[in-house]
């Protein structure tokens, strides 16, 4: 179920008014949807960015997606608060720009050597960096991703809608996916 | 013997012919050294190299749009790779307009070249010669290297220019539809056009720095200020702004021979500002690009000068609207103004000041010299010698722009840094506290997008500099005055220890302004590498930053540290056109330290450097063409540019895979054996998102096969201590650069043996403490790689 026009839910709107002309559009998506693509891959990975060292709270959320299982591959210097609070990202070292790149490869086999990623989760990036990322997956793989930061990420197969002004919204909508996990 | 010389003949015998000698071919010019394989080379001839370099380090795109809309038979969808009307798919497409915009920074500098070299051929005549001080025998690396030329005079240098402007040509000529059909020819192209494009800037900065006297190779340049504050507002102030000092010199010769230099402020934005201060040290720098609209606004400008290239489409409108007249001069931006280059100078002057023309197009250097310190009195005058800053009439008028915010996001969402101006409106409506706003003040590149797009008018830029007030308006710094090529000297002194590894590295900050955080962060970064001992060269919008930033004690990166070009040293080469020196360096370290001929030599040259010289470019704030064609200059002489975020949206980054074992070998020239190798350094582009992320990706990026052991301890003892330090932990890939025990750091070697033998299932001998099995390699002292077959070739024969 995509979002429509719910009252709770603001609009999927491009972050950057200028940004893309796009041809495939990402599908707004509730916290369910997002819980539920997650639960049904094969190999999710999580990929958090360099706004988790501005962000104590989204630091909160990646920890408790790795407490459901899902693997991180922290970019940014995100590994940093994430080890201190006892996770162990598999990847620490590569940029966002790498992975993406690694990713687009058929024969890569993920950093545990266990096969690629089909769903792919991000959390923490700028906006900006992200969209160009999600563009390179879009045309380039079938990989199903799936952007949860506050902006809606139109090059996102899924994409939470814009949720910048209400971080409160924002909140709760990741720590429903988390609950659904 | 008829010997011909030059100039033009006339034959009485045949009417009508005459013949015209251009340049005579010395004999001694054609022996200074053997002709390489690859003078002057066109497109194919450095084919080969690049589809050795693209294979390992594959093209990586990132499509801003789905569609393409260059030509009439389009638009067309191009998105999960179909083909538009010309048959070209997505990343061929995409690949085609990084070759376009490689074509477009290439031929900024190379034009820029072109009217510096036809003008100072005018003034100085051909035969002025290249004298770039007496520790710089090697006068032109890259002309040397690419074209294959040794110039000795200005005329010399028409040479070189002819074969960018011809190869320049060539490769846009390739992006026209039913072109090229690979993307990997198409990376070939761009890589081409981008060395092309380090002979013009090449040309460009060694034209001025012997016409203008600029520093020669000097590593005590003075200091000169910088920042927003350094005018003395009781003089008329002349902004000079744009990329070519050869209109803006004039300024500073006419003030000196009326006597009256120190009567005016003459500051600069962007690399004019540079290289003025190059020509006058009295001269000043506001800073970079992205403070036109602050200068302008502020009403701390009396005149504004414009050249060439990075000046706001929009200067005139802004400074119509301050009530500053302009001066265009140059052909490449005359901006609708009228040209006036045949009026005498009084009426010029009398048209600006009495404001019946708001500007005009001037491409006359000596009369620009005239009028601006005219006319800027004049105006300075007219205004009563009164300067007050112009963002707001009072205080309360500052107040009434704030409250009428409606927090609607509109700026947010158009803002190229989404910066929260929402957020420290309404801050400031409830608390009365403008700190949240002074904040965006280090990130915003005043543009003025927001303001285009706010329902309220709000005057968004005004609102964010008052915001600042204080802290804008004291801000002074000192920024070391360019100093040109690298000598020889140093070069000798610093190539084993950089070859070898015992200097970590070169970092090479250089670009425009588009930092994703707080402009600080570029001194932050690059302190940690200069604490370090690496060795730190900068130039343009970076080098100008850097010397606004000051620490606890009022110093800035400058005054701590040297300019010289070794461990622990802040290189501030010049503007722009200056970064020529960088690359050049590294082409010195070939030729002087280890005596490669450089002579129409580039694979051997790049190879060279991809393979021992530990040389990474930087550019925080990526944002023009001219950077593009700059890092992709580099990539092709073998050094990775690693960029700031907004990077991305160049579209294309060259990144290479690590696990992919059998793209990482080299030819070994000792063993006569093709090696499989570490992956150093993987990548050739690569964007980041943090500081913490540039510093360690810089790190790590400085590792190179050819590393002794005692270099690559040392690399890789930095590596990982920034990386613990900043990431939490130790690498993903430390042990993949481990050859041996020796390469390990030594206070961390016990600990990390054992993480080879449990982790990564090493065979560790304990008693001697030694490795036995695990490493891609091991280390042999007279390890000599080469990824080019013809050097292999070469140095293997007989
Ligand atoms: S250049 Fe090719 S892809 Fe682009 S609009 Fe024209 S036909 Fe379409
Ligand atoms: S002027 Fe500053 S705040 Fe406005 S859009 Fe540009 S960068 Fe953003
Ligand atoms: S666009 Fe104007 S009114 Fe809207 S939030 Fe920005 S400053 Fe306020």
């Amino acid at each position: 179920m995509a979002v429509t026009k719910e009252e709770k839910y603001p609009s999927p709107k491009r972050f950057d008014i200028a940004d893309i002309q796009v041809s495939r559009e990402s599908t707004a998506v509730k916290p369910k949807i997002v819980a539920n693509m997650i639960k049904r891959a094969k190999r999710p990975l999580l990929i958090t960015g360099g706004q988790l060292l501005k962000d104590e709270k989204l630091v909160d959320f990646a920890v408790k997606f790795a407490e459901k299982g899902i693997p991180i591959a922290a970019t940014a210097g995100s590994s940093r608060p994430l080890i201190e609070r006892g996770v162990r990202p598999i990847s620490k070292t590569y940029t966002l720009h790498q992975i993406t790149q690694f990713l687009q490869d058929e024969e890569f086999q993920g950093f545990d050597g266990q096969g690629n990623y089909d769903t792919v989760i991000f959390l923490g990036f700028l906006p900006y960096y992200l969209s160009r990322m999600l563009s390179s997956l879009k045309h380039f793989t079938k990989i199903t991703t799936i952007a949860i930061d506050e902006f809606y990420q139109p090059h996102a197969k899924f994409s939470f809608t814009n949720l910048t002004k209400d971080r409160e919204l924002y909140h709760s909508m990741l720590e429903e996916v988390l609950q659904n996990l | 013997m008829f010997e011909l010389k030059k100039g033009a003949f006339v034959l009485d015998e045949l009417k009508n012919v005459s013949i015209r000698i251009g340049r005579v071919v010395e004999e001694e010019e054609e022996e200074w050294e053997e002709a390489g394989p690859t003078p002057k080379p066109g497109i194919l001839e450095l084919r080969k190299w690049d589809h050795t370099l693209l294979e390992r380090y594959e093209p990586f795109y990132a499509p801003m749009q789905d569609f393409c809309n260059l030509c009439t038979m389009g638009p067309c969808d191009l998105s999960m790779n179909k083909k538009g009307a010309c048959g070209i798919d997505l990343k061929t497409q995409k690949a085609r307009l990084v070759t376009i915009a490689c074509c477009v920074g290439a031929s900024a500098h190379t034009a820029h070249a072109r009217h510096l070299v036809d003008h100072l051929i005018e003034e100085y005549g051909e035969d002025l010669p290249i004298d770039l001080g007496p520790d710089v025998n090697v006068e032109a690396p890259v002309m040397r290297t690419v074209v294959g030329i040794k110039p000795k005079t200005l005329g010399d240098l028409r040479e070189a220019l002819s074969w960018a402007e011809k190869e320049i040509v060539k490769v846009l000529h390739s992006v026209h539809i039913g072109n090229e059909e690979s993307y990997i020819d198409y990376e070939s192209k761009a890589l081409h056009v981008s060395m092309a494009d380090h002979v013009g800037m090449e040309v460009a900065d060694i034209a001025q720095i012997v016409a203008y006297n600029f520093p020669k190779a000097e590593p005590n340049t003075p200091l000169v200020d910088t920042g927003f504050g350094i005018v003395d507002r009781s003089k008329p102030t002349i902004v000079v702004v744009g990329h070519n000092v050869m209109y803006a010199r004039p300024i500073s010769d006419y003030l000196e021979e009326q006597g009256r230099i120190d009567d005016f402020e003459v500051a600069g934005l962007c690399c004019t500002a540079h290289d003025m201060t190059r020509y006058n040290q009295k001269a000043k720098i506001f800073g970079p690009i992205y403070y036109q609209l602050r200068v302008i606004r502020a009403g701390l400008a009396d005149i504004v000068v414009s050249d060439e290239q990075c000046i706001r489409a929009d200067l005139l409108d802004a400074c119509k609207k301050a009530g500053v007249p302009l001066i265009a001069t140059s052909d490449a931006a005359a901006r609708g103004l009228p040209d006036v280059s045949d009026w005498p100078v009084e009426k010029i002057v009398d048209a600006l000041v009495s404001g019946k023309l708001p500007g005009v197009f001037l491409p006359v250097p000596e009369k620009v010299g005239q009028v601006a310190p005219l006319v800027a009195e004049a105006v300075f005058r007219k205004h009563g010698g009164e300067r007050k800053y112009r963002f707001f009439e009072d205080d309360s008028a500052f107040r009434e722009e704030i409250e009428k915010c409606t927090q609607c996001m509109n700026c947010v969402f158009t803002c190229p840094h989404s910066l929260r101006v929402d957020q420290g409106m309404a801050h400031a409506q409830k608390t009365g506290d403008v700190s949240k706003l002074a904040k965006l003040e280090e990130i915003c590149i005043a543009c003025g997008k927001c303001e285009q797009v706010c329902p309220k008018n709000i005057k968004i830029i005004n609102v964010i500099m008052r915001a600042n007030y204080d802290n804008l308006y004291n801000k002074t710094g000192k920024t070391r005055v360019g100093r040109g090529p690298i000598q020889d000297t140093e070069i000798r002194k610093v190539g084993q220890p950089i070859v070898f590894g015992q200097i970590p590295g070169v970092i090479a900050a250089v670009g425009c302004i588009n930092y994703p955080d707080e402009m600080k962060s570029i001194v932050e970064i690059l302190e940690e590498f200069l604490k370090r001992r690496y060795i730190v060269v900068t130039s343009g919008c970076h080098a100008m930053d850097i010397g606004m930033i000051k620490d606890e004690e009022g110093r800035t990166l400058y005054e701590k540290y040297p300019g010289n070009f070794d461990a622990g040293g802040l290189v501030n080469v010049g503007s722009c056109v200056s970064n020529a020196h960088i690359s050049g360096a590294t082409i010195k370290i070939a030729n002087i330290f280890a005596m490669r001929p450089l002579r129409g030599n580039y694979a051997e040259i790049a190879d060279y450097v991809l393979n021992r010289v530990g040389a990474v470019g930087f550019s925080w704030g990526p944002y023009s063409h001219k950077a593009a064609s700059i890092a992709t200059g580099f990539n092709r002489l073998g050094v990775p540019v690693v960029v700031g975020p907004h990077g991305t949206k160049y579209r294309r980054a060259y990144i290479g895979k690590p696990w992919k074992k059998d793209r990482w070998w080299v030819y070994d020239i000792k063993t006569r054996q093709k090696v499989f190798i570490e992956p150093a350094p993987d990548s050739l582009l690569v964007a980041v998102e943090t500081k913490e992320e540039a510093i360690v990706q810089l790190a790590r990026l400085c590792i190179r096969p050819n590393d002794t052991s005692a270099g690559r301890q040392i690399k890789l003892t930095h590596y990982i201590e920034l990386h613990q330090k900043y990431y939490g932990d130790l690498p993903d890939d430390w042990h993949l650069y481990v050859r041996s025990e020796a390469d390990l750091p030594l206070k961390q070697r016990e600990e990390l043996l054992k993480i080879l033998e449990e982790q990564y299932g090493w065979k560790i001998d304990w008693e001697k403490k030694k490795i036995v099995e695990g490493p891609i390699r091991h280390y042999d002292a007279g390890f000599n790689p080469t990824i080019v077959e013809e050097v292999y070739e070469k140095y293997t024969r007989g």
